[in-house]
This record gives structure tokens, C-alpha cells and sequence, in this order.
């Protein structure tokens, strides 16, 4: 196998796909590499930890067919710090050289048998607009749980609602939901629960942010994946049932506060940074008139700050975990956020004014 | 990246703790732990174990097995105590120290390799650092696990064969190189979460040694043990273990308790026994100046199964008799009238910080069965604790006062007075059973 390639398209490959390749090294030492298959001029580059596949296909000079399989950490930091401008990229048996200007840098390849088969992605299901998919992961992601313990909690639910397609994920401590709109193709006919990891890689993709076109989903029963120009993602689905979330929505509340993102935002941020660590809570004094916020941490000190806003309700004061809350707010798309709160035991929502297609349930912080 | 994990192990440590405060017993064989009709032993040094004594055997066992054997009441309070300077020793080796009990501890020492050198040589110094210090021995085991540093600690010990006692080690490395080498030979019942029962079935399939059951596929072991512990096996008998040495944080909970040398139903002597037990507790709480805000008292009943009530009060204390009110107020709503063979009290919800709380959304969705005290009935109890509580705070501060400069024994509530005066100490110190000298014997 033998290309020449921009540099950047070279890195963007490699770096994309390398995402995959797992940091333990329990398996095999093969998927320590990415699989590089060239034919005309095309390339693929193929880098997977059994659980999740990333491949990225892009346009190169391809000299001669074939394929190898390159270490990938060592082979993208290399290509990365070349001098900008044309890349050859060359195969022998048990060798890869990448060379560009004077430098040249041999690197001990694996044997292509050894990396997986990549299989067919399963039966179409659905486009998703490339644009609103991008948006909703950035959401709802967070919300997902990073522990292991709770493997149902870090994936992101994909689910039917009013023939829409719903990103739902949670903590559970909080919960973030968001619908697409615009789908097409056969709505979802029954839950699909996606590990968040998968997802956050086709969020931060470079070609899928905010980009336009339509992201191709494919599932079958044990496995999904997502197409999007020379992206492709594949990963096991989650097994098990998860939380009937709709029970814990409630249908009203009697105190909303309206406050603006901006000055909200940054508020919080501003007194955050008394917390101590996320034990400390933010607490929310709603009033009329807007709300005063305030942290208070025994070691360091305390910060306080007001927002105007305006406010419909009994004065009630709610603690929240800072960071929840943050995360909440800035994913609101939106100039104004409304807050609904019941008392200091039930969950409140945050969601924008403008648009009802978000919604952050919040578990709050009981202080004594 | 490989973590390097430590795991230091204290030989016999409760009966070694005796030789060494006792010298004569140097060569004797030490029994250590309740020595009245119920009690059970604790540890035993080697020479004991030579006459098959083992620990958590029943004392009365013991006495059969090894009738010349010098058998003594635990101290706990002089264990908690080495136990103390142990860990501060530990600490000087790696931050990340996870203690086991009062004898056992891990160290991440992947931090510490930059500073103090390979492995094998923290591993022989700091046991050479506890033998000069505290005049104890320990084995030290390293793997690149908990469970293989735990393994080869446990493979370094003394030994017991046909001749006697056979010195161990003391040190043992297990390489990533020899880690196969070192398991395979190891009986299975030495790997975490095979009991009798897993044993017996492994036995069946043949399996004696770990090496052995790392030649069973998983898809075997998930299949006979279930997915969640067939897994597990399979892991450790290749020796995976990716669980992490978590550094060991105060106490959440500080609690005392009493196993009593016949069961009592006598309500009276167990509300004695309360004022006991709680002031033991509050000297604790205020010796690590903590106070707290919920109580809780647990007990044994004559069918061995345990109960427990708590409460928890809006304010939180600090003085016996507050905490012994309320630990009363429980153990009059406990089916206590067959007869109860051990008493506990123990208080949590510590007020050192402001408790905050993250309450969960996912447990709304389902129904919280927790048990509340009738609410008028608690507002009483709420009431009566913090009236005592009041009343008691600036005469504790004086019975400290004196207890510092007298010791424990020298002034007390005439409600926690026994038979044989005050009690001596402040720490529980027998929980493994009661002595022959116990005042409800």
C-alpha cells in the first residue's frame, strides 16, 4: 500500500478513528492500531475496541491498493507534527514509513489478519437532521452517568415521542431530554439505549458540527450505527431497561422564575467558584423580583449574587449542585430561561422560553 | 499504565500485640479474645496455631485444643493504638493508603516507585520500618493488583508445617513477568469470593489450583456460577483486578457494643447497660470533636438475628445522657422480651460540616420504605435529648477536663455505675465477646 496525502486530512483520519482504539490494553495487541485500507483513491482508516468502531473515509493519492495496520497514538502524533503540506505514506510487510520533507519515520506495523472485520451495518432506521443531532447530543450528554457501577445510566436513550425522535439521559440525579424534530424515515419502534461515549465522538466529529445533510442511522439488534459523510460509527447497544423517565415529569409547578441566560450563566459561575468541591450546594432564593444566589463554604469564604428576573409563586429557596445546575442552564438554547421549582425535596426544571423542545430535571440538595 | 499496589499484612497482630507488651510470653503460645463461656478468639500467634487454634474459632475450642496456652482479654483500645502509628507510618510511603480492618492496609505506591525506588525496596523498608518502630513483624506483598499484592503477602507469611513454623519471606514481588508462575501453583481457595460452597463446585470440575481454573473458558464458569460471579473468576484467575485502593476517610459512624455472657430480658440492667455503652460513645464523639445527629441501637436477639432502630433529631449531641435517652426511647419499640444477647448504640450524621445532600430523582419512582417514629412521639424524644443535651454540655466539658489529667475512670455518671465501679475505659473493648469477668456474668 502506498498514498500521498494533505497532512491535515491525514491527521483528521487518524486522530478520529485512533478514538476508539481503547486505552487498557486487555485485548490483543493489534487493536493498540488503526487499519488502514487504501483503494484508488480513497481511504479508510479503521480503529475500533470491539465495542465501538470509528471509521473515517477520505479522499487521497492513492499509488498502490492495500492495506496495513499502524499504531495509532504514535502514528497520528507523528503525522501531526510534520511541516504542513504533502504526506507519503508507505507499506512493506511489518513496516509502515511515513515520510514528508527530510524527515522519515519507520514504524513497526501489525499484521493485518489479526485487526477484525469490520461487519455490515445493521437495517436502516431513520435520517436525523446532522444540524439538531449535533445540538441535542451537546444537551443531553452531560447528564449521562460515568460510572460503570450503573451501566443502563451511561447511555443515551433514543425513544419515540409524538412520532419525534427523543434524546433522553440521566444521572440520576438529573435529567436532560431533548427532541429532535424534522426526522424522517421509520420512527423508532422501540427504545434504543446508546453508550454515550459513542454519541460524544459523533458529537465532537469535526464534520458533524453544525454542519448541514442528514445523519444516516443504521440498527440491528445488538449493534447501531451512525453515517454521516466520510464518518462512521458503529457501537454495541446497552441492554436492559431503563427508567420509565416519564414518570418523574411533573405536569405543574407553582413557582417559575424567568431569568436571562447570560447573566444567569455567568453568575453562577462567578459563585461556584466558592464551592469547595461538589459537596458545596448553590442555594436559589426565588423572590419577586428575580433570585439571589449564594455560596457558602466554611473554609473559604462566601459568595452571593442577585439576578433580576421575574418570578410567579411563593418565595422558596432550593440548594442545587452548581456544576448540575451550570450545565443545565448553558444548554438551554435560548435568551431566557425559566426555572420551575415545587419545594427544597422535588425536582425543579430548567428550560428556555423560547423553545419547548428542552427540558432539565433537577434533583435538588437538601442542606442541614 | 500498570498500577504497583502494596499490601502490608501485621503477623498474628492482636496476640503479637500482647508479646510484645508482655515479653515472657515470647515463645508461649497467646490466645487473644473474649475469654468468658461465649467468646471467640481473635487472633492467636503461631506457636497457638501449631495446635490447630485458629481465629474466630469458639473460645471454648481453643481451651480444648491448647489447654496451656495463655489466653487473654482482648485490648482493644492498646490495638486501635498501633494500629494508629501503623497507618501514620503507611502514610509516609504513599497519600493513597486503604486500611483493611486494624492490621491490614493497601498502598498505591505507583507515585512512590519515582521517589523512594523499586518496588522490592519500599516493600523490604518499610517492613524493616515497622519491625524498628513499632517492634512488629508484617509481610508485605506487590502486585500490580489488590488481589495479587493481597496473594503474594499472604504467600511471604510463616507457615505452618510438620517440623513447626517455618519463616516466610516477609517480602514478595510478583512481577507482571511471573504473575502466571505465581498464581497457577495457588489454591483456588485463596482467590477473593470462592467459599466452601464455590469450592466444592470447582472441585468438581476438577479445578484445584488457580492455573487450574484459568483453563476453564469463562463461557463454562458463567454457565455454572451465574454471569456476575462466573465473570469474577475468571478475571481473577487470570489476575485481573482493576479495583482501586480508595484512601480511607474518617469515621462515618461511632458506636459501641456489649454481648452479654447470658441473655437478658431485664429491662432495667439493659438501660444501664445503655448509659454505659452511650457514654463510651460521647467521650468518642467529643475526644474527635464531632457531635451528632442521629442514634441508633441494634440488638441480638435469642434467634441470632439482628434489629435495629435509628432516629434521627434536628439538632445533634454530643453527652451520654442525651444519647442514652433517645438509644432508650428505641430499645422500648424493639422485641426485646425473649431475651437479647448483644446491645449496641452507635451515632452517625456527624455535624463537624454542613451535610449536604444530592437527592436522587430515580428513587422517587420507587416507594421508600423506611420506617418513620410516630411523629408526636419523636417531637417528645426530640425534645427530652435536647433539654439533656443542654443540661449535660458544661458538666462534660468538666468530666473531660479531669478524665484528661486522671484518666477515664476517675469520675463518671452514677448511671453508668456497675458492680465493679466505673468503667475503666472509654473504648469498646471486646467486641469479639465478653471476658470471664464481665459484670452481667
Amino acid at each position: 500500500m502506498k498514498l500521498r496525502s494533505e497532512r491535515d486530512s491525514l491527521v483528521e483520519a487518524l486522530s478520529v478513528s485512533g478514538r476508539a482504539v481503547g486505552t487498557r490494553t486487555l485485548g490483543s495487541a493489534v487493536l493498540s492500531g488503526v487499519l488502514l485500507e487504501t483503494s484508488g483513491n480513497s481511504l479508510t482508516v479503521t480503529g475500533t475496541d470491539l465495542d465501538l468502531t470509528i471509521q473515517v473515509t477520505t479522499e487521497v493519492i492513492g499509488v498502490e491498493d492495500g492495506s496495513c495496520v499502524v499504531p495509532a497514538k504514535v502514528a497520528a502524533d507523528v503525522v501531526r507534527s510534520l511541516e504542513p503540506g504533502a504526506v507519503t505514506l508507505s507499506c512493506t510487510e511489518d513496516t509502515v514509513e511515513i515520510s514528508a520533507a527530510r524527515n522519515n519515520t519507520t514504524l513497526r506495523s501489525f499484521p493485518v489478519v489479526e485487526f477484525p472485520a469490520v461487519g455490515q451495518p445493521g437495517e436502516k432506521i431513520l435520517d436525523l437532521p446532522a444540524k439538531s443531532l449535533s445540538e441535542g447530543l451537546r444537551q443531553v450528554t452531560k447528564a449521562a452517568s460515568s460510572d460503570d457501577a450503573r451501566p443502563l445510566l451511561t447511555g443515551i436513550l433514543l425513544t419515540e415521542e409524538s412520532g419525534e425522535v427523543r434524546l433522553v439521559a440521566t444521572d440520576s440525579y438529573r435529567l436532560a431530554m431533548r427532541d429532535l424534530l424534522e426526522t424522517t424515515g421509520s420512527a423508532i419502534t422501540s427504545d434504543i439505549l446508546v453508550p454515550a461515549r459513542a454519541l460524544a465522538e459523533l458529537q465532537r466529529a469535526p464534520t458533524t458540527g453544525g454542519g448541514d445533510g442528514v445523519v444516516e442511522v443504521f440498527s440491528s439488534s445488538s449493534e447501531i450505527t451512525f453515517k454521516y459523510g466520510g464518518l462512521r460509527i458503529s457501537t454495541r447497544l446497552l441492554e436492559g431497561k431503563y427508567p420509565d423517565y416519564r414518570q418523574l415529569i411533573p405536569d405543574s409547578y407553582p413557582n417559575e422564575l424567568h431569568l436571562g441566560k447570560e447573566s444567569l450563566l455567568s453568575a453562577l459561575k462567578r459563585v461556584r467558584l466558592l464551592a469547595r468541591d461538589n459537596t458545596t450546594p448553590v442555594r436559589l432564593s426565588m423572590r419577586s423580583g428575580g433570585v439571589d444566589l449564594s455560596v457558602v463554604s466554611q473554609e473559604i469564604g462566601d459568595s452571593n449574587e442577585t439576578v433580576d428576573g421575574d418570578f410567579s409563586g411563593d418565595e422558596i429557596t432550593v440548594a442545587f449542585n452548581p456544576s448540575y445546575l451550570i450545565d443545565g442552564v448553558d444548554a438551554v438554547i435560548s435568551d431566557e430561561v425559566i426555572i420551575e421549582a415545587a419545594d427544597s425535596g422535588q425536582p425543579a426544571t430548567v428550560r428556555g422560553a423560547e423553545r419547548d423542545d428542552y427540558r432539565y430535571l433537577l434533583m435538588p440538595v437538601r442542606v442541614s | 499504565m500498570d498500577r504497583t499496589i502494596l499490601h502490608v499484612d501485621m503477623d498474628a497482630f492482636f496476640a503479637a500485640v500482647e508479646v510484645l507488651d508482655n515479653p515472657e510470653l515470647n515463645g508461649v503460645p497467646v490466645v487473644v479474645g473474649g475469654t468468658g463461656k461465649r467468646g471467640v478468639v481473635a487472633s492467636c500467634n503461631y506457636e497457638a496455631r501449631l495446635f490447630g487454634v485458629r481465629s474466630a474459632v469458639a473460645m471454648a475450642s481453643a481451651r480444648r485444643l491448647c489447654p496451656n496456652a495463655v489466653f487473654i482479654d482482648g485490648r482493644y483500645s492498646r490495638y486501635v493504638e498501633v494500629s494508629a502509628k501503623l497507618y501514620e507510618l503507611l502514610t509516609t510511603v504513599s497519600p493513597v493508603v486503604e486500611r483493611i480492618g486494624l492490621d491490614e492496609a493497601f498502598l498505591d505506591i505507583g507515585g512512590a516507585t519515582r521517589l523512594f525506588g523499586a518496588p522490592i525496596e519500599i516493600a523490604a523498608r518499610l517492613r524493616e520500618s515497622v519491625l524498628e518502630e513499632l517492634g512488629l513483624n508484617c509481610s508485605v506483598g506487590v502486585g500490580r493488583s489488590k488481589m495479587i499484592a493481597k496473594l503474594a503477602s499472604k504467600a511471604a507469611k510463616p507457615h505452618l508445617t510438620q517440623r513447626g513454623v517455618e519463616v516466610g519471606d516477609g517480602v514478595l514481588v510478583v512481577e507482571d513477568s511471573s504473575e502466571r508462575s505465581f498464581l497457577d501453583p495457588l489454591p483456588v481457595s485463596w482467590l477473593w469470593g470462592v467459599g466452601a460452597v464455590t469450592r466444592k463446585r470447582l472441585s468438581e470440575l476438577g479445578v484445584k489450583t488457580v492455573g487450574d481454573l484459568a483453563q476453564i473458558p469463562e463461557a463454562i464458569l458463567i454457565k455454572e456460577f451465574g454471569s456476575s460471579h462466573g465473570t469474577h473468576l475468571a478475571l481473577l484467575s487470570k489476575g485481573i483486578d482493576e479495583s482501586p485502593v480508595v484512601a480511607s476517610r474518617p469515621p462515618k459512624s461511632i458506636g459501641r457494643e456489649v454481648t452479654f455472657a447470658q441473655d437478658s430480658c431485664d429491662i432495667e440492667y439493659l438501660k444501664q447497660r445503655l448509659n454505659v455503652l452511650s457514654a463510651g460513645v460521647s467521650s468518642q464523639l467529643r475526644e474527635a470533636g464531632l457531635s451528632a445527629s442521629r442514634v441508633s441501637v441494634k440488638v441480638r436477639l435469642a434467634d441470632l438475628t439482628f434489629q435495629t432502630r435509628s432516629f434521627t433529631l434536628s439538632t445533634s449531641l454530643d453527652t451520654g445522657p442525651a444519647i442514652s435517652a433517645v438509644a432508650q426511647a428505641l430499645l422500648d419499640s424493639l422485641p426485646i422480651d425473649r431475651g437479647i444477647r448483644l446491645l449496641g448504640v452507635s451515632t452517625a450524621n456527624f455535624s463537624d460540616v454542613e451535610r449536604a445532600e444530592q437527592l436522587s430523582l430515580l428513587s422517587m419512582l420507587h416507594d421508600d420504605g423506611v420506617r418513620k417514629v410516630d411523629s408526636s412521639e419523636g417531637e417528645d424524644l426530640q425534645e427530652q435529648a435536647a433539654v439533656l443535651e443542654d443540661g449535660w454540655r458544661e458538666i462534660v466539658k468538666a468530666v473531660d477536663a479531669i478524665r484528661a489529667k486522671f484518666g477515664y475512670s476517675a469520675v463518671g455518671n452514677t448511671s453508668t455505675l456497675t458492680g465493679l465501679g466505673l468503667p475503666s475505659t472509654a473504648r469498646r473493648d471486646a467486641p469479639w465477646g465478653p471476658s470471664g469477668q464481665d459484670p452481667g456474668d
